[in-house]
């Protein structure tokens, strides 16, 4: 009777639950058939969509260079390596200055022009306020000037200055960097920031409690629509000043882009199966798997996903042994590549070849295998990771049942080397398991050291760690590989062991050391202000070889930048591979914004005001 | 004075000691997350400092130091600084007195992690979806709990023999392994609930029948996956409770002068009920602190997971916040219960009547 009671009280919910089921969606606020769900950017609770905020909500944030409610200047195609039009209609780089000239139907959404002037006024904050991101750029910037002697026409209302000057600092003349900002910084308007920057007495952490929650004064297509601890949703702007310049007049095909929060990786996967989600750029084990029920990749086989940043594990150099580059480069030829492409990231990665460049993409131009074939360490191979010990005068000592003791160096023992990685960081701990496992089978002693996320962070800016995981500089900007190289070995604020080094975590090639290698820095100044194919082609060969003699770090694996898994359940029209129109960005982000104008509702979308399952 | 007031001297003396814990408790829940090495600030500046030069990433840190009340200031507002140029950080004391303080004034501060957001706010908006996810749970898993319990002990036979392993098993089953079945069985491979979520995703949170609908419907999987569990636990306790009552002294003189049966069973009912009373209040005490594996497997944004997050990424407030929130409530449902036994149980006052 006790499980008849159960069993009773069991199915009379679902059958309540049930009879709801059938007739529940007639209030909808977001009708299925005119929603796009995305997901994958945002994890927590939605704090603030103030642009100038370090880290504001989506789609405010700068760091996918989102831009359903603010518009970039730029936007980077990462399947060309090419800048396109955004905000600016075109720009020309030349030695000491980059000119951007506006589109001259660039509009706020209150209707007001894109100016000359915002565009001045956005990069100037960087000026008056150092704490906010593109105060990163000045260092780059000698001035932002407004370049039109006059006003010029666009044809409707009022005519304003459209060019713009990014005159660049001749003491660190450096364009790359420059150019990866105009691709990141959203365009504010002046007219509605400046006034409430001066009601909170132009004092920056009072601005800043100001959320922007009634939605943002952007150029972007989409709008805020509402917020809650479960979804972000946006709403479609039919007046959006793109739909002509760009489109034909046409509208973006989904009324409301949302994005809903989820708490994991799984539920981003599950929604995507059930087709309550349509894209996302969340980790998605065995893709494969889910083919079946709809859910797409860039690839329909491996790798799935077009590669475009590189996990490494930092080198601290000034613990023993890992100041000896044969020790860094015996860790490099002992590390099994392919078990971490396979096991550890699902196989979403191409082979791994040696050196800081992607031997494909917009990057591979810059790669030489005959290069890595003469100096590169990357590459699993044991007996030249024992030879490399032997001439540093390593011996290991084996136990009685092949395992590892310790390793040794003139009779004296060499501390184990600890390989730290955050806890619970899935893909991170099996490629770490892998490291060791690869380092004691050739007898470098090497163990695991998971730490919790709040100790993990710390730990690498003070450079407390043997080995630690990092994905220097990862997003796909203009100025890869030039940007990757420059996080992994920049010396210019040197800090020791304990400061803050928020670059080159592992303290390679100390500037005042005895060992200081001018060549890495010369170089890391010289890439910038290349603009001629073969001498850019010399100087990157060049820098890579010194990276794989020295192996100041050692990259594990090949991994997109942000995932791309859509479902064809509701939406098509989705880039893949072998339809590349647009690269593999998820709508909202980058070049994948243009792909809202491409969708088409699918058969299998549900019919009327109905929603999914 | 309150020689003559058993009851209020009770009540009085019990509410001494609980504010003595509470004093505590609070102390603890301040001081504990601060002794660890990292800090917050640590966190916000990884995430926002790679591209800062080394003198800007200084000013910056300094400026959030400043904002969370981490640094000594000057008399001027300026950040006060030790012979190196290094700021002074402000010692846990100084900290805890403002803290104190503030909370006077019903200000818990502000989320390093999710700034600019209160803590009150998160805390606010997290609170419905907990509460939303337990209470119903709890009081209907109680009130079927006991009553099975009960009616497995007095009568025993069949009923018994397959509810007590029944209940066992439920009741050991871990949460997570719970909710994890459910969801698979039921969610992914069946379709028949949805897998996630506290409500139809195209829908906004409002007071529609249609709403209410698609939020029951939403609800089923983590409303069983919680009720089994809580229901199986209260069964045992309860079976147990009134099986001990039933060798009692009183039950067999009763029967002994031939009172009837019902009567006899609401008596040990009264009786068995004590301990389960205060079990519950205990629950509903400790509910706040939210069902953090169930928030997660069902991607409910409850307490749970607010705290986890904020354990994560060392923000103090919002985990001082939350546990000031743990405390006061466990502590008001035990005082709560403290008082109510005494009522309600003529054993516990005249014990402490006669030991004055």
């Amino acid at each position: 009777m006790g499980l008849c009671t159960r069993f009773a009280l069991l199915a009379a919910a679902s059958a309540l639950a049930l009879g709801c089921r059938a007739d529940a969606r007639t209030d909808e606020a977001f009708p299925r058939r005119e929603t796009l769900s995305v997901g994958g950017f945002q994890w927590a609770q939605p704090s603030t969509f103030n642009p100038l905020a370090s880290t504001p909500d989506w789609p405010v944030t700068t760091l996918t260079a989102q831009n359903l409610f603010y518009e970039t200047l730029l936007v980077f195609n990462t399947l060309s390596g090419q800048m396109q039009p955004l905000l600016a209609e075109s720009f020309v780089v030349k030695a000491d200055i980059i000119e951007v000239t506006l589109q001259p139907k660039a509009r706020f959404r209150d209707g007001s022009p894109v100016t000359a002037e915002d565009v001045k006024y956005t990069f100037d904050l960087g000026q008056r306020h150092k704490t906010i991101r593109v105060a990163t750029l000045w260092p780059f910037l000698s001035e932002v000037r407004v370049l039109d002697d006059a006003p010029g026409s666009d044809g409707a209302g009022e005519p304003h200055h459209r060019r713009v000057g990014f005159r660049l600092n001749p003491a660190r003349n450096n364009p790359l960097v420059v150019l990866d900002s105009l691709q990141e910084t959203h365009i504010l308007p002046r007219h509605a920031i400046e006034p409430l920057l001066q009601a909170a007495g132009d004092d920056m952490n009072e601005f800043l409690k100001v959320k922007f929650s009634d939605g943002p004064v952007g150029t972007g297509p989409y709008t805020l629509h509402s917020f809650s601890s479960e979804k972000i949703a946006t709403e479609r702007r039919d007046d959006y000043w793109g739909n002509d310049v760009f489109f034909g007049g046409k509208r973006a095909a989904p009324r409301y882009v949302v994005h809903p929060l989820y708490k994991s990786n799984d539920h981003y996967s599950v929604a995507l199966q059930q087709g309550r989600l349509d894209a996302s750029s969340s980790f998605i084990p065995r893709i494969w798997l889910k083919q079946r029920k709809g859910v797409r990749a860039w690839y329909d086989r491996a790798p799935f996903f077009a590669p475009s940043a590189m996990p490494v594990l930092w080198i601290n150099h000034n613990r023993p042994p890992l100041g000896d580059v044969h020790m860094r480069r015996a860790m490099a030829f002992a590390i099994q590549y392919d078990d971490i492409r396979e096991l550890a990231v699902s196989g979403y990665s191409e082979p791994m070849k040696p050196g800081l460049v992607l031997p494909f993409g917009f990057e591979g131009k810059y790669y030489s295998e005959a290069d890595a074939q003469q100096y590169g360490a990357s590459i699993y191979d044991p007996a030249r990771a024992r030879a490399e010990l032997v001439a540093g005068g390593y011996e290991s000592v084996w136990g009685a049942d092949g395992e590892l003791i310790e390793t040794r160096q003139g009779g004296r023992r060499v501390p184990t080397v600890y390989v730290k990685s955050p806890t619970g960081w899935t893909d991170w701990e099996a490629s770490v398991r892998i490291v060791v496992r690869s380092m004691r089978a050739v007898g470098i002693d090497a163990r695991e050291r998971f730490v919790d996320t709040g100790a993990y962070n710390p730990a690498g800016v003070a450079g407390d760690f043997d080995l630690l995981m990092f994905t220097p500089s990862s997003a796909p900007t203009p100025s890869k590989p030039w940007s990757r190289f420059d996080f992994v070995l920049n010396t210019r604020d040197f800090a020791p062991e304990g400061a803050k080094m928020y670059k080159n975590m592992g303290r390679f090639n100390d500037p005042k050391g005895p060992n200081y290698i001018r060549r890495f820095d010369e170089l890391l100044d010289l890439i910038p202000t290349l603009a001629e194919p073969a001498a850019l082609l010399a100087a990157y060969r060049e820098l890579n070889v010194l990276f794989m003699q020295h192996q100041p770090v050692l990259p594990l694996v090949y991994r997109p930048d942000q995932f791309y898994e859509f479902s064809t359940r509701v939406w098509s029209g989705f880039p893949t591979a072998a339809d590349p129109f647009l690269p593999p960005q998820i709508p909202g982000a980058r070049m994948g914004t243009r792909t809202l104008w491409h969708l088409s509702l699918t058969e299998t979308a549900p019919s009327g005001g109905a929603a999914q399952n | 004075m309150l020689h003559n007031h058993p009851s209020l001297k009770h009540v009085l003396g019990r509410g001494a000691w609980y504010f003595l814990t509470f004093v505590f408790a609070v102390t603890l829940n301040f001081v504990l997350p601060r002794l660890g090495e990292a800090n917050p600030i640590d966190t916000i500046m990884a995430r926002a400092a790679a591209n800062l030069d080394a003198a800007t990433a200084r000013e910056q840190e300094e400026a959030y130091l400043r904002e969370f009340g981490l640094v000594e200031l000057d008399g001027q507002g300026q950040i006060s600084r030790d012979v190196t140029g290094k700021p002074i950080p402000t010692s846990l004391a100084t900290q805890f007195t403002r803290y104190v303080a503030l909370c006077f004034e019903g200000d818990l501060g502000t989320s390093i992690l999710q700034y600019p957001k209160r803590v009150g706010e998160i805390i606010g908006t997290a609170l419905p979806w907990t509460l939303a996810l337990q209470l119903p749970t709890i009081i209907f898993g109680w009130f079927v709990g006991n009553l099975l319990g009960a009616l497995a002990a007095y009568k025993r036979g069949v009923f018994d023999r397959l509810l007590y392993p029944f209940a066992l098993l439920t009741s050991a089953v871990p949460a997570f392994c719970m909710g994890i079945l459910l969801v698979y069985v039921f969610g992914i491979q069946l379709e028949w609930f949805p897998a996630a979520g506290g409500y139809d995703e195209g829908m906004n949170t409002s007071l529609s029948w249609s709403f209410v609908q698609s939020a029951s419907y939403y609800y089923v999987l983590p409303f069983v996956s919680i009720v089994v569990i809580v229901t199986g636990h209260q069964a045992i306790g309860m079976r147990s409770m009134c099986i001990y009552e039933l060798g009692t002294d009183y039950v067999r003189y009763a029967k002994l002068l031939g009172i009837r049966e019902r009567k006899i069973v609401l008596y040990m009912f009264r009786n068995a009920m004590l301990p389960q009373l205060t079990g519950l209040a205990l629950a509903l005490g400790a509910m706040v602190g939210g069902a953090l594996i169930t928030e997660m497997i069902f991607s409910y944004p409850g307490l749970g997971l607010v705290i986890l997050t904020a354990i994560q990424g060392n923000d103090y407030p919002v985990i001082t916040g939350c546990t000031l929130l743990i405390t006061t409530t466990v502590l008001c449902a035990n005082f709560g219960v403290d008082i109510l036994v005494g009522f309600l149980d003529p054993r516990v006052r005249a014990g402490r009547t006669a030991s004055k």
